[in-house]
């Protein structure tokens, strides 16, 4: 596999994906992924964002009967190659941080072949090399005591220990692309600063590129260097992190950042996302999606 | 605190230990009766003895010692043939339920994990053959198939793997669907794969909680099919046979009836309490 260094380590173009009753999970949504970058998915519940990452990955729901577009790993095109090589290619460049530490780790097996299982099945290396990077892996990400762990089943240990094995075993392979789905929305407040940190610091090291999704703005800024901004699988919004947060052009992201808490004005009311603007990007996608179906594109 | 709590635990861990140890006892009992059945059944279990017919059981007026639970009409021992009867019980309770277990997990699997034409067409398959009365069913593939064990456990097997289709496929469902199935199809397993080293193992509790329901099941169609005369020669002692036996002496000799029937209950309530047992001494996360 050569790789030329100016090469977008991802790349998806016109990405669609349609339910079997005509809902459109994404629109059109394109974007790409420079080597060692991190890019934030944000938008709100159901715009799509855990679908894009699951796209990447080759793992949508069954139930997405339609899609269409492409998607480019290092310039090679996922659509050019047969379904078994393109699983085999996605696994060799890519991993996943899951949103739930709690259901990502197999309950009845122990926590060393569930990292050392994808080197020895992918990467073709011996069971001892395997390990041996798990266990530095887990020392990496702050476990104490790695060959005690390795030997635990999952419900011995706790959430946050179980997202670090998940950084861990997602790193352990040196993927080319992080896609990491909502990494910190199931652990508390505490541990998740802990973990953003742990991610960036691995990220930094590596020079690995991520795929954020999250809908925290603050988790944004804090690790993101571009933004995409969804609703509704429609990319509203794509920009640099710092010119997102400084003069965002989208209304709606400007509704998002202003959302957002903060610490020091507790006196503040809460200020949502307008209504009325919801509704007018709502009327705007259905106008849309009657001009997508009229249009007679399949 | 840690205090206050431990009575509590340790209360909970007994009662669930009775319910786990009660049962096992009376299953292994059975199982050493079964294997040494010559050993120790104190009569023949064939040997017929008119002299001595309808004695009572060693509690009642007019026992005869060495016959502890009594003779039927033809004079044979009650306990002999009772522990003869638990070999044939226990031999067909075990092949049926692991064969029934094996065909109809794996489709359960099959339609579970892989869905579309594969649970259409396992699932609608189920849905016919539970609309099938299950005892006629039995009746009509023995009668096809001509009495004797084999059939009777190929009987078990073709009407009961539906029970596990349908169970093993939700639960494979449920599998399927949690994050550590995605996390290893990204670690670049297969399919197949997936779902032999990642789901299996998942559903394996339930398939043994079933396996060991479906073997207290065997030993009722079992005796089912031996007291309407489907299983095997009447002359080989098997509780069915006896219960049918003992049906018509109820009003003389009602031990030849009762002991067998209460040995079947027994049996039957064992191996449904065991599977819960073993259910929760397997799930890791049950049983910590």
């Amino acid at each position: 596999m050569t790789t030329q260094p100016h090469e977008k380590t991802l790349e998806i173009r016109q990405l669609n994906a349609t339910l079997p009753n005509g809902m459109r999970l994404l629109r059109d949504v394109s974007l790409t992924l420079e080597p060692g970058e991190v890019r934030a998915l944000v938008g709100e519940s159901g715009a799509g964002k855990s679908m894009i990452g699951r796209a990447v990955l080759g793992i949508l729901p069954s139930a997405v009967v339609h899609s269409s577009g492409d998607i480019l790993l290092e310039g090679q095109s996922l659509n050019a190659l047969r379904p078994k090589t393109r699983r085999s290619t996605v696994a060799k460049m890519s991993a996943l941080i899951p949103q739930d530490p709690l259901t990502a780790l197999n309950p009845v097996r122990k926590i060393g072949p569930q990292i050392t299982d994808p080197l020895v099945r992918i990467h073709r290396w011996s069971r001892d090399r395997a390990l041996k990077r798990a266990l530095e892996l887990l020392e990496r990400v702050h476990i104490r005591n790695p060959e005690r762990v390795i030997n635990s089943y999952p419900h011995e240990l706790s959430g946050g220990m179980r997202q670090r094995i998940l950084i861990a075993a997602a790193f352990a392979p040196s993927p080319r692309l992080i896609v990491a789905d909502e990494p910190t929305t199931a652990l508390d407040v505490t541990v998740q600063k802990q973990i953003l940190q742990l991610i960036r610091e691995l990220q930094r090291e590596t020079g690995t590129a991520v795929l954020f999704v999250t809908h925290d703005m603050g988790v944004v800024a804090k690790i993101s260097q571009k933004v995409t901004v969804l609703f509704a699988g429609r990319v509203l919004e794509d920009a640099p992190t710092e010119a997102i947060f400084n003069d965002a052009t989208h209304p709606y992201t400007r509704g998002l950042i202003a959302a957002t808490p903060t610490p020091n004005a507790t006196a503040e009311p809460f200020r949502p996302v307008p209504q009325d603007l919801i509704a007018q990007l709502q009327r705007d996608t259905q106008a849309e999606d009657m001009r997508f179906y009229q249009g007679g594109r399949k | 605190m840690v205090d206050a709590t431990m009575p509590l635990r340790r209360r909970r861990f007994r009662v669930r230990n009775l319910r786990f140890w009660i049962p096992l006892t009376w299953i292994m009992m059975l199982v050493l009766a079964a294997l040494c059945a010559p050993l120790i059944a104190p009569h023949d279990p064939l040997a017929q003895d008119l002299f001595l017919e309808r004695l009572p059981p060693f509690f009642m007026d007019g026992a005869e010692p060495g016959y502890w639970l009594g003779t039927d009409s033809l004079g044979r021992d009650v306990l002999s043939r009772m522990i003869y009867g638990a070999r044939i019980a226990l031999f067909v309770s075990v092949i049926a339920a692991v064969s029934t277990g094996i065909f109809g997990s794996t489709l359960g699997l099959l339609a579970g994990y892989y869905g579309g034409w594969w649970d259409r067409v396992i699932s609608r398959l189920v849905d016919i053959w539970m609309a099938f009365p299950p005892v006629l069913f039995a009746v009509l593939l023995v009668a096809v198939m001509g009495t004797g064990l084999t059939s009777v456990i190929a009987a078990i097997a073709l009407i009961d793997w539906t029970r596990f289709a349908r169970v093993i496929r939700a639960e494979t469902m449920v599998q399927a669907h949690m994050d550590y199935v995605d996390s290893a199809r990204i670690g670049g397993a297969r399919r197949f794969t997936t779902l032999v080293s990642e789901i299996l193992p998942n559903v394996m509790p339930s398939i043994i909680a079933l396996l060991m329901l479906e073997m207290g099941i065997a030993v009722i169609v079992e005796a089912i099919l031996s007291f309407v005369n489907l299983s095997i020669s009447s002359d080989d002692p098997t509780w069915g046979s006896m219960i049918a036996e003992g049906r018509g002496a109820i009003h003389f000799a009602w031990w030849v009836l009762l002991f067998p029937l209460i040995t079947l209950f027994l049996t039957v309530l064992s191996f449904s309490t065991l599977g819960e047992g073993i259910k929760k001494k397997f799930d890791p996360v049950l049983s910590s």
